[in-house]
């Protein structure tokens, strides 16, 4: 028996964002010592945490807030083991430094839904050794025995005396800083599991959050780029005198990407961009349409010379498939699919001689500032980034492209520069969610076991464009830029032609129980850039699996719960939040007339997630009008995030599943805004109902898992309402 | 040169008479509470009140708002003096990433400002305009449910929608 051979450290790069130092090792984290300035007199026990003589405790936040959550999560963390309370701690982004890595990761990143996992007990003990200094000198200033010391509330109490931290930081910090002090335990947790309002809802209520665009440094002009209609081609020659004469406009320079106007205004290089004329070369992209891309991806998947790469064979693989009582085939195909983070991208770039600072929003600093670093030619310890809140992530920043843009228009015009991307430029240049096209097929036993489960999936992959992208900003400086270069593009074809790219196979084999299992992928990419897409494979993966589990209990003649049940006993977290869903939405029961319950599960990101929806029909239209979710995650941190990620994976999944497809004609993007690449609106937000089952295990992630579920849910409700299996996304009714 | 009313204040600019109000609130006057999310609009993140009503001001053109009261999200509460709706975005920990919250709110404060005790109808009618894409809405709408009673219990608070004469004004 074989097992797919995938290293723990591969599958990591395959889940959100992750480490090149598997090829080339990381370099560009800053230098030893804290990972901030110091302040006078503050005590500084490691890079996390500073407490100030006037009581003071800040925590300098190691991953990305996107809307997640995590900064919440994390400073919740610290408010447990520190006894402070979480709205009392001043947090800050951290900067680029090696002690803020993720340790999953071994890149400062955030991303794969891992950041509470990864950081659950390393930065606890963080808090918890810091908590000790306090209380040792505490003990030592007052001269008494340790137990008489105890936290409280932010304060040290003696004998029902009250002193703040800031009176013992001087003592503390000549002290040796304790190491292992033990954890709180999850009984004793006041912090931890306790729902309260988030801790970045007031600067979001107010508007005084600060994202990436509104950064403002002196002498700051405002930078747009023209950059080819067909993504990827090369600029063959530009005339710029119309638009050097619009007012407000300083430049216009050629960077990588394209042409950059810089103006005084946004809107005056926005309206100046839009009289350049710009020649550009033909790339293999521009002789590609969706049909066309269509078309080639089924003659693939029928070609059975092209056998592709092996993503899983378990058992027999797919040898004894028509030995089963029933044999059941399906094609399924997904789209295309761009980000549409609500904030487009942008980055400014301040530069001071041979030092620049970077503000922005980003998924990974690590990257951001690497790319600064190999584009503008700066030294690793001359650039500094400054990280924002992000205007959503899912995926899509961190990758440098807009650091390299901003860099290289700050350094040819030698100007402080904020690039804004508009929306139009933001989805035509997107990495996207890969399309797919896949052959599901399974034999059946009489019982109804599912003893084969075989996938042949067509399609490209995406860590070859990840690698094009992080090779460059992640190689260590002293590696020549030509080498560098030539590595980074290596990725397309080791992916293409020897590993299987672990988001091709995501989530699709790995649920339930057969013993026989063979998944296989061919890469078809007509050369449209791809990336992760929040859940990333598990996103297109679970429809087809979910999908198709309803069609196989279907022609067993088995209700779709019990079939499902009865084929994931070696997975008791997807069982225990399947059985609670089904109990919470009722399945089985008489529902409103018109109204039809469709069911999917799966466990992604170390989450299992169960979602029934509750749809009717109108005409062609598809209306959902609930969705009820069960999460198991592990330990929660604060559950009403918790259910705000899967609610917001519902919505997202839900204007992926209703609306989500980009589509190409000669290599052109043709959507561009949201009149023609909709969003899921407050009137079609259907009801969300989120249950969270009961644990004490390590938290998982959250961020992404309640995704995957919601199209497979809708699409087997709209089977049962309407009889027909659409095995398209977008769901379309005919 | 164009003059008009922002959070209160009397402002005049002279810029071309064609850049939209939003960049002029956030580049011009440095208030960076409005975003920008399409240009079109189309997502209603840019969403402020002009003379009351909830304007995408990604598309108006600042001469066209010579003379008028605007209002952002500057101007609807602080965080040691919120709004109402703001008390209940809190609260209800709507914003995710926080991207398009101002704009919610903008939207919303202009619907309970005409309509205190709006339907559901009501509020998915004000608030279609407004894109989230982190999946807030089923907050939103429970917020201004909570902000509006808040509202009508206080009888609060509408003196920042009044384009002319405000109390703030008339005290300072
Ligand atoms: S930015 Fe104005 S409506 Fe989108
Ligand atoms: S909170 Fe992120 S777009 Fe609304």
């Amino acid at each position: 028996m074989k097992k797919a051979s995938m290293t723990r450290r591969l599958f990591l790069l395959s889940t959100g964002a992750a480490a090149t130092g598997l090829i080339v090792g990381c370099s560009t984290a800053a230098a030893k010592g804290r990972g901030y300035s110091a302040i006078a007199g503050a005590f500084e026990p490691n890079s996390f945490i500073q407490i100030t003589p006037d009581n003071k405790v800040i925590f300098y936040l190691p991953s990305s807030e996107m809307g997640q959550g995590i900064l919440d999560g994390l400073t919740t963390l610290i408010a447990e083991e520190l006894r402070v309370q979480p709205t009392a701690i001043d947090v800050r982004h951290a900067s680029l430094h090696e002690d803020y890595k993720n340790p999953e990761m071994g890149m400062q990143a955030t991303g794969g839904s891992n950041a509470t996992r990864a950081q659950f007990l390393p930065l606890r003990q963080a808090a918890a050794d810091t908590a000790a200094a306090i209380r040792n000198a505490a003990a030592k200033q007052l001269d008494q025995p340790l137990d008489k010391i105890v936290l409280v509330d932010g304060q040290v109490m003696v004998e029902g005396k009250f002193y703040g931290f800031g009176d013992f930081v001087a003592v503390a910090a000549l002290m040796p800083v304790p190491e292992n002090s033990p954890l709180r335990s999850p009984k004793q947790f006041d912090q931890i599991g306790r729902q309260r309002p988030r801790l970045d809802a007031l600067s979001k209520s107010t508007g005084t959050a600060e994202f990436g665009i509104d950064a403002e440094v002196e002498n700051l002009y405002r930078a747009v780029v023209v950059r080819s209609p067909v993504l990827g081609a090369t600029l063959q020659g530009f005339d710029a005198s119309a638009a050097l004469k619009r007012s407000g406009v300083v430049d216009v320079v050629k960077i990588k990407s394209g042409v950059a106007v810089v103006a005084q205004s946004y809107w005056q290089a926005r309206q100046a961009a839009a009289v350049l004329e710009l020649n550009w070369e033909k790339t293999e992209l521009g002789s590609w349409s969706s049909d066309s891309i269509y078309n080639k991806f089924n003659e693939t998947l029928n070609d059975s010379s092209q056998k592709g790469l092996e993503c899983c064979d378990e058992g027999e693989g797919d040898k004894l498939l028509d030995q089963s009582a029933t044999v059941v085939a399906a094609d399924y195909y997904a789209p295309y699919l761009a980000h549409a983070t609500m904030e487009p991208l942008n980055c400014t770039v301040e530069v001071n001689g041979d030092s620049c600072a970077i503000y922005l929003g980003t998924q990974n600093v690590q990257a951001s500032a690497g790319a600064a670093v190999y584009y503008g030619d700066f030294d690793a310890d001359k650039v500094k980034v400054h990280p924002a809140f992000l205007g959503g992530g899912f995926g899509r920043r961190g990758l440098g492209d807009d650091v390299a843009e901003a860099v290289l228009i700050a350094q040819k015009t030698g100007r402080n520069i904020q690039l804004v991307w508009s929306r139009e430029d933001d989805m035509s240049n997107d990495f996207y969610r890969p399309a797919a096209l896949v052959r599901m097929q399974a034999g059946v036993s009489e019982q109804g076991l599912i003893e084969t489960w075989a996938v042949r999936r067509v399609g490209p992959n995406i860590m070859g464009y990840m690698l094009d992208e992080w090779v460059d900003a992640l190689a260590p400086d002293y590696l020549n830029k030509g080498f560098v270069d030539w590595l980074s593009k290596l990725g397309r074809p080791i992916f293409n032609r020897f590993i299987a790219d672990p988001s091709a196979g995501d989530g699709i084999y790995s649920d339930y129980d057969t013993p026989n299992k063979a998944v296989r992928h061919v890469t078809q990419d007509p050369g449209l850039r791809t990336g992760f897409w929040r859940s990333v494979g598990h996103s297109s993966n679970a429809f087809f699996k979910e999908s198709f589990i309803d069609e196989l209990a279907q022609s067993a003649g088995i209700d779709e719960l019990d079939f499902r049940l009865a084929n994931m006993k070696n997975n008791p977290r997807l069982t225990e939040a399947t059985q609670l869903v089904a109990a919470k939405a009722g399945w089985g029961k008489t529902l409103p007339e018109g109204h039809f319950h469709g069911l999917a599960t799966h466990s992604s990101f170390g989450s299992a997630v169960a979602q029934i929806a509750e749809i009717s029909i109108k005409g062609t239209q598809i209306i959902v009008h609930k969705v009820t979710a069960a999460i198991h995650c592990g330990m929660v941190v604060n559950p009403g995030i918790v259910r705000d990620q899967v609610e917001g994976g519902i919505i997202y999944g839900l204007t992926a599943a209703l609306h989500g497809e980009i589509t190409l004609v000669d290599g052109v993007i043709q959507q561009s805004n949201f009149h023609n690449y909709p969003m899921l609106r407050m009137a079609d937000a259907p009801e969300v109902e989120v249950h969270i089952v009961e644990s004490q295990e390590h938290p998982e992630g959250v961020g992404e898992p309640g995704l995957p579920p919601l199209a497979p849910a809708v699409a087997n409700a709209v089977f049962k309402a309407s009889g027909q299996r659409l095995r398209d996304l977008p769901l379309r009714l005919s | 040169m164009i003059t008009f009313q922002l959070n209160n204040s009397a402002v005049h600019v002279d810029i071309d008479p064609d850049t939209p109000l939003l960049w002029v609130v956030r580049d011009h006057f440095k208030l960076k509470g409005s975003k920008f999310g399409c240009g079109m609009g189309l997502c209603g993140a840019c969403t402020m009140h002009v003379n009351g009503e909830a304007v995408r001001t990604c598309t108006l053109p600042i001469s066209a708002v010579q003379g008028a009261a605007i209002t952002s999200i500057e101007g609807l509460g602080t965080p040691d003096n919120l709004h109402p709706l703001q008390q209940a975005w809190v609260e209800y920990s709507v914003p995710q990433c926080g991207y398009c919250q101002s704009g919610q709110l903008m939207s919303a404060s202009a619907l309970l400002a005409k309509n205190p005790n709006p339907s559901d109808d009501d509020i998915e009618m004000a608030m279609n305009g407004n894109i989230c894409r982190c999946g807030t809405y089923s907050k939103i709408k429970s917020a201004i449910k909570s902000g509006a009673e808040a509202m009508r219990t206080q009888g609060s608070l509408v003196e920042i929608f009044d384009p002319v004469i405000t109390d703030k004004e008339a005290s300072s």
